[in-house]
């Protein structure tokens, strides 16, 4: 149709490309991964989808190897992000799946009251008044949003805050945490770097 | 099973730590590890404060996690390949259909659903941007509906939607080009919503944000554009791309033009022509140059123009657009009337009128005659002057134009009655018209 759209087809050495950079990068792909602490099957998936969107895009991307580790390292901090929104998924059920067994013995039951209140007490007053609500009295996000004045729409977002700070206090300092508000297109400060 | 994870011992393993941090654990050992944090055990709050500290995360070794990429990346590439190859065959099977044709032929055809035809459709947009919108506006829809219709499984549903967000800011910038605002908006609102489900890519996130800088711009939201702009050029800054750099800034200086600020849109259609890769999109760089060209013509800075023309024109001539070659003769026209060589001003700008009206575009026919007007007024040939106002008069008219520019059109057509137009009443009638959003005139409406 146009000359300018035909000459981006003819890329013969497009396959060589792509593996050469994946070589000639993967000192500083290696270090990205490291410093980001991800497991090598996880850096499987994040590596193949990085070099496939990098096929799929060739023409469009100038300077491929910034590309690939700008890339690799956004991957990296989504991956975390997404981690994190598991583990905080983890705890919350195990919290619920901990009050709902039948079976517990009273004295077992007041321990781990007594263990759920003291770490909810270290929470700000927010978050200690939703999480006793969600554990303590059973509530649905529907019931906590109507009782404590929140939109429905929002209560999802402000339930996830919430478990995310009781999964940061249960570990103590265990896991990264980017700051509220971080653009998807802004680094992460406080993150692993690359070295 | 609550006893038994009291009693699980004093501490979990680190491999269940491990797999309980990374959500490879089941339901019920997640149990026990979440009881024992609860317990407020220190010792296991400080084995996972930070995962490296665990065992099996020092040992990390991503070899074969390279090996097996550069595999799968080779697969995928052979039939990448197949379909980019077939692609180009579709794009010349298809571009000497008619539109509707062409509309059948890809909404019933599984041969046309493959992403190297939705790119090279997409990119043709663009050049039909600058030669033909409507076309480029119908050639848009087509490659929306390919995108729309690409297979998830097989190219990922991220980068599908990286696509599908490519293909609506493509339309929304035909739509601005057309001056449909209302339905622009609309669009680059669904190319948003899409690229919050895609792969993240930065540039692909600048490629939207560029299209939508030039709409703000084209609404008069300057600040806003110029927003969206920095962001462009931050997003190129840190993927090493000049061309893109020098994309935004050339963009930021059409809009400083059409924000009155002449001086700056110069300086910056200059810095973005350092930067930009002029094999890589060569209407572009026409099409800075001619901006150029036109911001030095318009300050007075004629000689400068003229030298500038001379160096560009090969590029102009390498290209071959019709319309290109039309608008560099009309701006050598104005330049020699610049330079207060009025014979050769009237004959490049008649010729450049009489393509233009061959051409049916009566429009811009009747906006290079208000060059002819000033050459009139300079000259005093008031009876030349009324044919002219008699001739454009009812084309600007039928246009939807401020209210400004008509009462500048009847203040010049009364003038004109009595062959009485100054060179003031044309260029009020010029600035009013320039004033209106309609009047693109000599300038490129920039279609990057």
């Amino acid at each position: 149709m146009t000359s300018s759209a035909m000459a981006t087809l003819d890329h013969p050495e497009l396959r060589e490309s792509l593996n050469n950079l994946l070589r000639s990068s993967r000192p500083r792909l290696e270090r990205v991964l490291r410093n980001f602490e991800v497991p090598p099957e996880d850096a499987e998936d994040i590596l193949q989808d990085a070099q496939l969107t990098l096929l799929y895009k060739w023409d469009k991307v100038r300077s491929p190897e910034s590309w690939l580790i700008g890339t690799v390292k956004k991957k990296c901090i989504m991956y975390w992000r997404k981690r994190r929104g598991s583990l905080c998924e983890a705890v919350d059920t195990a919290i619920l799946d901990l009050i709902a067994l039948p079976q517990a013995p009273d004295q077992e039951r007041t321990e781990l009251t007594c263990d759920l209140n003291r770490v909810l007490s270290k929470l700000s007053a927010r978050c200690r008044s939703l999480l006793k609500l969600r554990y303590g009295l059973g509530y649905g996000p529907t019931e906590v949003a109507e009782q404590m004045g929140y939109q429905t729409s929002s209560i999802r977002k402000v339930t996830n805050r919430c478990l995310a700070a009781l999964t940061r206090q249960l570990l103590a300092v265990g896991f990264h945490v980017a700051p509220e508000g971080v653009g998807e297109d802004d680094h992460v400060p406080g993150e692993p770097q690359d070295g | 099973m609550y006893q038994e994870s009291r009693k699980m011992g004093d501490h979990p393993s680190s491999g269940l730590l491990f797999d309980f941090l990374f959500g490879r654990s089941t339901r019920h050992r997640n149990r026990q590890v979440v009881r024992h944090l609860l317990d407020g055990c220190a010792v296991c709050a400080a084995a996972v404060d930070g995962v490296p500290s665990l065992p099996r995360a020092q040992t990390f070794d991503y070899a074969a996690a390279f090996g097996r990429v550069e595999r799968a990346v080779e697969e995928r590439h052979h039939d990448f390949a197949v379909e980019r190859a077939e692609a180009a065959e579709r794009l010349r099977e298809i571009a000497v259909q008619p539109f509707y044709r062409q509309w059948i032929m890809v909404t019933e055809s599984a041969h046309f659903r493959t992403w190297g035809f939705c790119v090279l459709l997409l990119d043709a947009c663009r050049e039909w941007g600058f030669q033909d919108p409507p076309r480029a506006l119908h050639t848009a829809r087509l490659g929306l509906e390919i995108a729309d219709r690409l297979d998830r499984e097989r190219y990922g549903a991220a980068r599908v939607n990286d696509l599908r967000a490519r293909a609506w800011a493509t339309l929304a910038n035909a739509e601005r080009i057309l001056n449909d605002f209302r339905a622009a908006e609309k669009s680059f609102g669904r190319a948003e919503r899409l690229l919050k489900e895609g792969t993240g890519d930065p540039l692909e996130a600048a490629f939207y944000l560029l299209l939508k800088a030039s709409l703000c711009g084209h609404q008069q939201r300057f600040s806003e554009a110029f927003r969206l702009l920095d962001r462009v050029q931050r997003t190129a800054r840190r993927c090493g791309d000049l061309h893109l750099c020098g994309k935004a800034l050339i963009t930021r200086g059409f809009l400083a033009g059409m924000a009155h600020e002449p001086e700056l849109s110069l300086q910056l259609l200059r810095e973005g022509l350092g930067l930009v890769d002029p094999g890589a999109e060569p209407r572009l760089v026409v099409a800075a140059c001619h901006n150029l060209i036109l911001g030095l013509t318009e300050s007075g800075r004629h000689q400068e123009a003229r030298e500038l023309l001379e160096d560009s024109r090969p590029l102009y001539q390498r290209l071959g657009d019709s319309m290109n070659l039309i608008r560099l003769t009309w701006i050598e026209g104005k330049i020699a009337l610049g330079c207060a060589e009025l014979g050769r001003a009237e004959a490049l700008l008649l010729e450049a009128r009489s393509e233009l009206t061959e051409r049916g575009l009566a429009y811009d026919a009747a906006l290079l005659c208000l060059d002819l007007a000033r050459l009139y007024a300079r000259q005093g040939r008031g009876a030349e002057m009324r044919r002219l106002a008699e001739e454009i008069l009812p084309i600007f008219q039928a246009r939807e134009i401020g209210r400004e520019a008509v009462s500048a059109l009847i203040v010049f057509q009364k003038a004109a009655a009595m062959e009485t137009v100054t060179l003031g009443i044309v260029q009020e009638l010029s600035d009013s018209l320039q004033e209106s959003r309609a009047v693109p005139g000599l300038r490129f409406r920039e279609s990057l």
